[in-house]
């Protein structure tokens, strides 16, 4: 994130109640680990970062010009499952950009974000992109009593298309509209699916929504992810907070997205400076799943030297775990004296490529992996390994 | 470790409850050309591979897990189960078997009838806390739910409760024990659920094979 100028802040763990409750909803708010501190105010332990990063925006970053990258990592805390029975604890990585409205900005954080999941590991990955104005037209146009389209939003939310069907099959009005509700969860797939929804919508928003979505996936082919990118027009999300493009990354053999984000360009009037803004959240809990789940998953950083000492070798050690480490190198230097032979078998729990055994300053005992022991001096050594790097 | 996962072999997995919605549960499989098994090789495998399906028998209340966790695309279940444990998972089709209705019952002999003759707290027994809770609480009625695992219909005859929540189908076994009923929660039937990622990462296996199922419901 940093090479995409995207500059870390961090927010506090602990917020009042009363800054939180500005900017989530109400199912977010009941989830939140609340406590009082030693005044009696009620504070709670954060269950996101985009609103923190709002308050800093409006807040302690008020003179900086926008727009403003920025970018996040951290635990945060839910106290029930909610509809993901996960953990209570998770970490999450997220960026943030703020007061840059349109197209173009849409396709960079979800850009972003795909490079994120990529730089990740993930084998495979998918981002699914949508529009939330497209479904507040598709409700607008929509010929329904207000209850009913009440019903419909909770159906919705509740991914439960068995109720929806029962309420759109009660009213007798009939209209393109229906047809598009009733197959939300099928509405995904390539530029096609603009086209088919295209000719069945008939009004202004939706079709604005479905005129973003266009541009934004031609932008995301100029950042070289075509690949990766479907059109979602069902995707369901929290359609009170969203405001535009919304999108999700899913990777392999994991039943839930590993990756969201979207447009929320109300958030920032609720704490006093109004601007558009867009993000997305990486669950890191999820992504480390799929990474150990991987045909190969990922070994933890190779140590490139175990530096060894005996005798009166231990200043040479440590002149020689410098200069490795200025060349860039992983170097550990033991803690205690050990002899040749002993410092082989320290070598293995260390699991270093090389072993270099320090005697006394003028020559050390260089051994790498499957390889016999050389004696050389320790310059030489430094020289070769740093070579080698070269 | 192998490929656990149907997916990795590009499989659609379904998850089929135990019990009485079983047999209508294979019936609708086979009817849609999906998979043809007998409930006794199902019962004797636990999972069951087919060309581009794999058929898993989880209990009923463990199909919306499998579902939601992703370990099944698909799942067959009853709405009661739904009411009772909430998910992630898309609900897609009624496939109209397994008629039955969650309702309240009492003893013949009791004075409880509609909601003006309840107490101040009511004592209730049920396999479906949440959904009772639920109920009771958008009525304004104070309840003491108990949860039972089984023969609910046994609590209000030895005089643990006042009456039961429970679900039924032709109110034989609540008659036989000596309950009427004086309210219903909601009615009941199977149905098939999906889950979120499954429908995005691997959209035409799993939508063809929810066409499939669609079309032998007759919808």
């Amino acid at each position: 994130m940093r090479r995409w100028g995207y500059r870390h802040v961090i927010t506090p763990m602990v917020e009042s109640t009363e800054v939180l409750e500005r900017g989530i909803g109400a199912d977010q708010r009941r989830r939140l680990f609340k406590f009082a501190d030693a005044r009696g105010e009620v504070v709670a332990v954060v269950g996101e970062r985009t609103v923190p990063v709002a308050r800093l925006v409006a807040g302690k970053l008020r003179g900086s010009p926008l727009p403003l990258r920025l970018c996040y990592a951290g635990p945060v805390l839910s106290t029930d499952d909610g509809r993901f029975h996960q953990r209570r604890e998770t970490y999450q990585v997220g960026a943030e950009l703020v007061g840059a409205p349109g197209t173009v900005a849409d396709a960079e954080v979800i850009a972003l974000a795909a490079r994120c999941l990529q730089a990740s590991g993930v084998q495979r990955y998918q981002v699914d992109v949508g529009h939330a104005e497209f479904f507040h037209g598709i409700m607008d146009a929509v010929k329904l009593p207000e209850e009913v389209k009440a019903a419909v939003r909770v159906a919705l939310a509740a991914r439960d298309f068995v109720a929806l069907e029962t309420l759109l099959e009660k009213t007798p009005l009939r209209s393109a509209e229906h047809e598009l509700l009733l197959r939300f969860p099928a509405l995904r797939g390539g530029s096609e699916i603009l086209q088919a929804a295209g000719g069945l919508v008939r009004n202004r928003r939706s079709e604005r929504a479905l005129a973003e979505l266009a541009e934004v996936q031609e932008l995301l082919v100029a950042h070289g992810l075509g690949e990766v990118v479907s059109l979602d027009l069902g995707a369901i999300r929290d359609f009170d907070y969203y405001t535009g493009i919304i999108f999700e990354g899913y990777g392999p053999d994991v039943g839930r997205p590993v990756a969201q984000g979207g447009r929320y360009d109300g958030l920032l009037a609720r704490f006093g400076r109004p601007a558009p803004a867009t993000g997305f959240v990486v669950q890191l809990d999820l992504v480390w799943e799929m990474l150990t789940r991987a045909a190969r998953p990922p070994a933890l950083p190779r140590i490139d030297a175990a530096v060894a000492w005996s005798g009166s070798g231990l200043k040479t050690a440590l002149r020689l775990g410098s200069t490795l480490r200025l060349f860039g190198m992983r170097a550990v230097v033991d803690t205690q004296a050990r002899d040749h032979a002993e410092s082989k078998t320290w070598w293995r729990t260390v699991g270093a490529v090389n072993l270099i055994h320090c005697r006394n300053e003028s020559t050390v005992a260089w051994t790498v992996r499957g390889k016999r022991t050389r004696r050389l001096p320790p310059e030489q050594v430094a020289g070769r390994l740093a070579g080698g790097l070269a | 470790m192998t490929a656990r996962k149907a997916s990795a072999r590009g499989k659609v997995s379904i998850a089929v409850p135990t019990g009485a919605l079983m047999p209508g549960a294979l019936r609708l499989l086979a009817r849609a050309g999906v998979a043809r098994l007998s409930g006794e090789e199902l019962g004797r495998q636990l999972l069951v591979d087919r060309a581009g399906v794999r058929v898993i028998l989880v209990r009923p209340a463990d199909v919306p897990a499998y579902v939601d966790h992703g370990a099944a695309d698909l799942g067959i279940v009853g709405k009661d189960i739904l009411w009772e444990t909430p998910g992630a998972h898309y609900e897609l089709v009624d496939l109209k078997f397994g008629h039955c209705q969650l309702v309240l019952a009492v003893p013949l002999a009791s004075k409880l009838n509609g909601a003006e003759t309840w107490p101040p707290q009511l004592r209730v027994a049920t396999k479906y806390p949440r959904t009772a809770s639920a109920w009771f609480e958008s009525r304004g009625q104070a309840v003491e739910v108990v949860q039972l695992h089984g023969s609910v219909e046994l609590a209000p005859q030895v005089g643990l409760v006042d009456a039961i929540v429970d679900l039924t189908a032709t109110g034989r076994t609540l008659r036989e024990n000596g309950l009427r009923v004086t309210a219903t929660l909601g009615a009941s039937t199977a149905r098939l659920i999906a889950n979120q990622a499954s429908l995005k990462t691997r959209t035409d296996a799993v939508q063809a094979a929810v066409g499939r199922l669609r079309e032998a419901v007759g919808l």
